[in-house]
């Protein structure tokens, strides 16, 4: 490992021992340049929470054969989504069972866990990890240049060419760095979930899976008319169960999220598979939601911004994804700091090895590609009358009417559509957006 | 001649998650307390723990505190206070105070620092609420029982264990906490007199249940009395209503069972 | 079994009573005047010994061997796990080369159970051969003993041979119990906080909420420790011993440490998430609930301002 340049700590600061950080911090460690992670929590991932899946695909480059170490719980085989109506639902089930063995797709893992270990990889690279210790500012020099980081410890100041800001949504950092022009609510969704304790079998059963076999469950509709979606997903003893919500549309409708919850467990749909659990933990999380649209300029002069601090998450629907996005990006921030050090160029223009690296992968390319499909996913359309509409249709297709004859497939669709109150042309509109956006 | 101060690290449970695991409030509390005491008197303090190689975390957050020296002796995490404390003794035999917390997290029987001091020969000063430094003099408050607390004097070697209200662990400085994260730290296997023995089958653990109470015998002159006596101890709360309610409905079901029982009257 | 009683000035412990019980009448007491606090546990005994003795540890194990061989006595030993019991226990067991059982709630010859991890378990113990325990107080209770007791008082080894114990320790007197305390000893009502309380700002509800009921705030050791309550608010063997004919707690678990100091209230309401600790079992009212938010809906309705 390099010594730092003289006056500095380290050559590079990571900030935030989440997904984004601890890959950011590996990637730089093992280039050879000296690294510290600062983070708040007593412990990486101690106070982190998400949905419950991670897709660590990425991690090939960074710790090949993952999986042998990973702190799984259960491996995705099965992925759903659910339509709900008030009291019909519309599943749409994938089922590949080869995603249950090596080299995986997904898995359900909790946080405190995942997080600890991908950490840990950072610290056997050479990083220096503190833990308990928050940022509370950024060091400039007389000319504005970045020299570090400042923290809440007595002694406190950290001094460093370079700092990565991964301390997620909301990034602190990258609002003082002046490098996030717009914070306005409507960009964010509020995620809420409760993890809710069953026994194994149970689980097993009602899913229909076994060993360490997983299922991903999306929902649309079900959120008690707020914009937003619904997720459940299978841990080994635990269910995770939650709502992501539109944050003005929360407010607006008054109502608690811990309501919303409560009503989507009542759903018929959704009613049997958690029958008996008892709730173990219930916790709310902030959701950068609008993509591209939102995102932060991500490189600045001694700076780069990763994860869900540049609004990295993808929360578009079907996908709810952002712990891969975090690890790229932290991986290639990571790696473009560390050439920045050995260039000797620590300028935004010595640091654009990151942004080309992010134009050239999925981290970007899955943004631009999905960049409407947020709004449109979070429409009032598709959230208030698509699913009514769906399941209307498909409750009428199966229904067997008898003395009846079956009425034919095109009438029912203009009929429910007219009973929804979709007018033909939205509908041939946000069918055309879904397919270039989805396709 | 050092202060030392002993910690005990602890797991949140028996087979717990190690990443919860610390010492308890009163175990910081020595640590402020020493640490406050060697820069007063201008001694160099010196933090042990008995234990397993992951209580070495807590050994790196008091270097980072300030302790100057700190040494693990190796030992399982169940190491019973008999063996705790010989061990401990060995290596706290030429430090002029030995600061111990008022109770470890798990085992909590306060015992330790008592048998420190008996196998060393030393005087004690135990449970105190309150240390102040008058020059070479520790003027200390113990807790005595029905509120009554002494007064003591410390000048000279002896052990002492503080309630963990006594003093606030002071927060490492950032430095302080880079460095310590690579510091090497001190461990012996053996001390003087063999390795640490393994400690016989922990004994196994159960919830906590009350035992049930002696009635005293009754006294009365006549028989009445005596059956009324014993009437009258035994009908000790009998189980009460247990109810699951919202803070709302419980805060209202609270001011009417004052109200019912005479507590409160109608606002 | 043996009981070691020690004295101050003529006053015995709390839990005396209850460690004789369990050695079934038999007592050591040593201390200052342990004449005339032997007197006054009478009618729990039979058989006393008595010796006039200061409270220096070191020197009570030695005199506590002494009198031990000197009466041919091998079996266990019992001390009521009060302050002084506490510490000089430990010692005694040092010297007579015993196992120490400290914190005790059941002690018998087979069979020995401690409370641990803060009076939430029990751990059971077979013991190998004679031990020196301490009783934890109030697990007991203790009966009256009609018999005759029989008193003798034995000469200290230590003060007839004249050593002079020196320690580097001096004790500069006992403070009475202090004034602030008096108000919680004596108080008719109190609300009891327990570690359920989560920040500062909630616990502050507690005492407010509590002036506006006309009762006084109890404390458990987790709060003293955390610096939110000084130590005379502590409720508990290590603390103020009260007796109020109401208490209300809130997060509180009901340890034995701290049940024992609270007497036999009339009426107990408790508010704590779970439905199961001993505090709940020893409630009139057990309420299943979050103590904070609990605790805002009361000042609430009191009238009483969030600071
Ligand atoms: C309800 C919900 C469900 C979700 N479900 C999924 C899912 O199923 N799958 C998926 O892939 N993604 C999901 N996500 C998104 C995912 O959680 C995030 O995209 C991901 O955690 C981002 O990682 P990160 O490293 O950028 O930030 P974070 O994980 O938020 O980590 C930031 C770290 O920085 C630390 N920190 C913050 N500020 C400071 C400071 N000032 N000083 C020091 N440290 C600081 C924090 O303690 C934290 O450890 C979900 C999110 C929510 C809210
Ligand atoms: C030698 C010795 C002497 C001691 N002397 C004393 C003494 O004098 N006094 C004393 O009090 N202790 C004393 N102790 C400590 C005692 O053993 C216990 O550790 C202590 O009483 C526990 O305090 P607690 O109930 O506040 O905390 P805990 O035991 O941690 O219990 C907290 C309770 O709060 C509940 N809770 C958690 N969250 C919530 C919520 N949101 N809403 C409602 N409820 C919630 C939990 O279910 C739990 O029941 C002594 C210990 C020893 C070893
Ligand atoms: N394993 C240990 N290592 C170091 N100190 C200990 C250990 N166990 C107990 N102590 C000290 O003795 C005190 C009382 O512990 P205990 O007797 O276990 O309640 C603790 O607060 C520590 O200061």
């Amino acid at each position: 490992m390099t010594a730092p340049a003289h006056d500095f700590d380290a050559d590079i600061i990571v900030v935030g021992a989440g997904p984004a950080g601890s890959c950011a911090a590996i990637a730089a460690a093992r280039a050879g340049k000296s690294v510290v992670l600062v983070e708040r929590g007593p412990f990486p991932g101690s106070k982190n929470m998400y949905g419950g899946v991670v897709y660590p695909r990425i991690l090939d480059e960074l710790i090949p054969s993952w999986w042998e170490t990973m702190p799984v719980q259960r491996w995705v085989v099965k992925r759903s989504t659910m339509l709900l109506s008030d009291t019909g639902a519309l599943n749409v089930d994938f089922r590949a069972n080869a995603w249950g063995a090596p080299p995986y797709n997904g898995a359900t893992a909790y946080r405190p866990d995942f997080d600890n270990w991908l950490a840990n990889h950072a610290v056997e690279a050479g990083a220096r990890l503190v833990c308990s210790t928050t940022v509370t500012g950024l060091l400039r020099d007389s000319t504005g240049r970045i020299q570090g980081v400042s923290t809440d410890r007595p002694d406190g100041d950290l001094r460093a060419p370079i700092v990565i800001a991964c301390d997620g949504v909301n990034s602190f950092l990258a609002k003082e760095s002046g490098l996030y022009p717009h914070t306005d609510a409507s960009n964010f969704t509020l995620g809420v979930k409760e993890t809710l304790a069953l026994p194994k079998h149970v689980i097993d059963e009602r899913f229909g899976v076994r060993d360490n076999q997983g299922v991903d469950i999306e929902i649309l509709g079900g959120t008690s008319g707020v914009n937003g979606g619904g997720f459940i997903y299978t841990n080994l003893d635990t269910v995770a169960l939650g709502v992501v919500l539109k944050l003005p549309k929360l407010a607006a409708q008054q109502k608690r999220p811990e309501q919303i919850i409560a009503e989507l467990k009542r759903h018929p749909a959704v009613a049997p598979l958690i029958e008996g659990a008892e709730v173990k933990e219930y916790s709310a999380h902030v959701i950068p939601e609008a993509g591209l649209e939102m995102m932060p300029t991500m490189v600045a002069d001694g700076m780069l911004v990763a994860g869900d601090a540049a609004a990295l998450c993808l929360a578009a629907g079907i996908w709810l994804e952002g712990v891969n996005f975090a690890m790229a990006s932290g991986m290639y921030a990571g790696q473009a700091a560390a050439e920045a050090i050995t260039k000797n160029d620590v300028s935004s223009r010595g640091l654009s090895g990151y942004t080309d690296r992010l134009e050239k992968t999925f981290v970007l390319r899955d943004h631009k590609k999905l960049r409407k499909v947020p709004h449109l996913v979070l429409s009032d359309r598709v959230q208030h009358k698509y699913p009514a509409f769906v399941a209307g249709v498909v409750e009428r297709v199966f229904r067997v009417d008898n003395p009846h004859p079956k009425p034919g497939v095109r009438r029912i669709v203009r009929e429910e559509r007219k009973k929804a109150g979709i007018g033909l042309l939205d509908l041939l509109r946000d069918g055309w957006t879904g397919m270039r956006g989805f396709g | 001649m050092t202060i030392t101060v002993c910690i005990k690290w602890v797991l949140p449970n028996r087979d717990g998650d190690e990443r919860f695991a610390g010492i308890s409030l009163a175990d910081q509390a020595a640590l402020e307390t020493g640490l406050r005491v060697a820069e007063a008197l201008n001694e160099s303090c010196t933090v042990i723990t008995v234990g397993p190689a992951a209580a070495e975390t807590s050994l790196r957050d008091a270097l980072a505190c300030g302790a100057h020296d700190v040494l693990r002796v190796d030992a399982p995490a169940d190491t019973d206070s008999a063996e705790t404390a010989r061990a401990l003794a060995t290596y706290c035999e030429h430090s002029r105070l030995v600061v111990c917390g008022d109770y470890s997290s798990d085992r909590g029987s306060g015992s330790v620092p008592a048998l420190v001091a008996a196998r060393l020969g030393r005087g004690q000063a135990l449970g105190l609420i309150d240390v102040q430094i008058v020059g070479e003099t520790l003027s200390v408050v113990r807790r005595l029982d029905g509120g009554r607390r002494e007064r003591l004097s410390v000048t000279g070697p002896a052990v002492l264990s503080v309630e963990g209200s006594v003093a606030r662990l002071r927060r490492a400085s950032l430095r302080a906490t880079l460095s310590a994260n690579d510091a090497i730290i001190d461990v012996v296997t053996n001390d003087a007199s063999g390795a640490i023995r393994r400690t016989p089958e922990a004994a196994p653990l159960r919830p906590y249940r009350p035992r049930a109470r002696v009635v005293p015998s009754p006294t009365g002159s006549s028989a009445l009395d005596r059956v009324r006596q014993i009437t009258d101890t035994s009908s000790s709360k009998g189980h009460g209503e247990t109810v699951v309610l919202e803070p709302g409905d419980a805060a209202n079901r609270i001011l009417e069972s004052l109200h019912t029982w005479g507590y409160v009257q109608e606002s | 079994m043996i009981a070691v009683i020690p004295v101050r000035d003529g006053v015995p412990p709390a839990g005396a009573d209850e460690a004789i019980g369990e050695a079934e009448g038999e007592a050591v007491f040593i201390g200052s005047q342990a004449d005339v606090a032997a007197k006054e546990l009478t009618n729990h005994g039979v058989r006393f010994w008595t010796i006039e003795a200061d409270l220096d540890p070191n020197a009570v194990a030695i005199d506590v061997a002494h009198v031990l061989s000197t009466l041919d006595r091998t079996d266990s030993v019992v001390l009521p796990a009060s302050p002084d019991g506490r510490d000089l226990a430990p010692h005694i067991a040092h010297r007579l080369g015993r196992t120490l059982y400290a914190g005790a709630i059941t002690v018998s010859d087979e069979h020995v159970s401690v409370s641990v991890r803060g009076g939430l378990a029990i751990a059971d113990h077979q013991p190998a051969g004679p031990f020196v325990a301490t009783l934890q107080l109030g697990v007991r209770g203790s009966e009256r003993d009609e018999r005759e007791t029989i008193i003798t008082a034995i000469p200290s080894l230590v003060s007839s041979s004249g050593a002079s114990v020196s320690s580097a320790v001096r004790s500069d007197g006992v403070l009475p119990p202090d004034v602030s305390t008096m108000d919680l000893a004596e108080a008719p009502r109190i609300l009891g906080g327990g570690a359920g309380l989560s920040d500062g700002p909630a616990f502050d509800l507690l005492g407010r909420v509590a002036v506006a009921l006309q009762a006084s705030m109890g404390v458990t050791r987790v709060i003293t420790d955390r610096g939110w309550a000084s130590h005379e608010r502590q409720i508990g063997t290590t603390g103020v011993v009260v007796d109020p004919d109401l208490y209300v707690s809130f997060g509180v678990s009901g340890a034995v440490q701290h049940t024992s100091g609270l007497g036999q209230p009339e009426h107990i309401i408790s508010v704590n998430t779970d439905a199961h600790c001993p505090m709940m079992q020893m409630s009139d009212l057990a309420i299943v609930s979050d103590a904070n938010a609990v605790l805002r809906e009361l000042a609430a309705r009191l009238g009483v301002e969030a600071s």
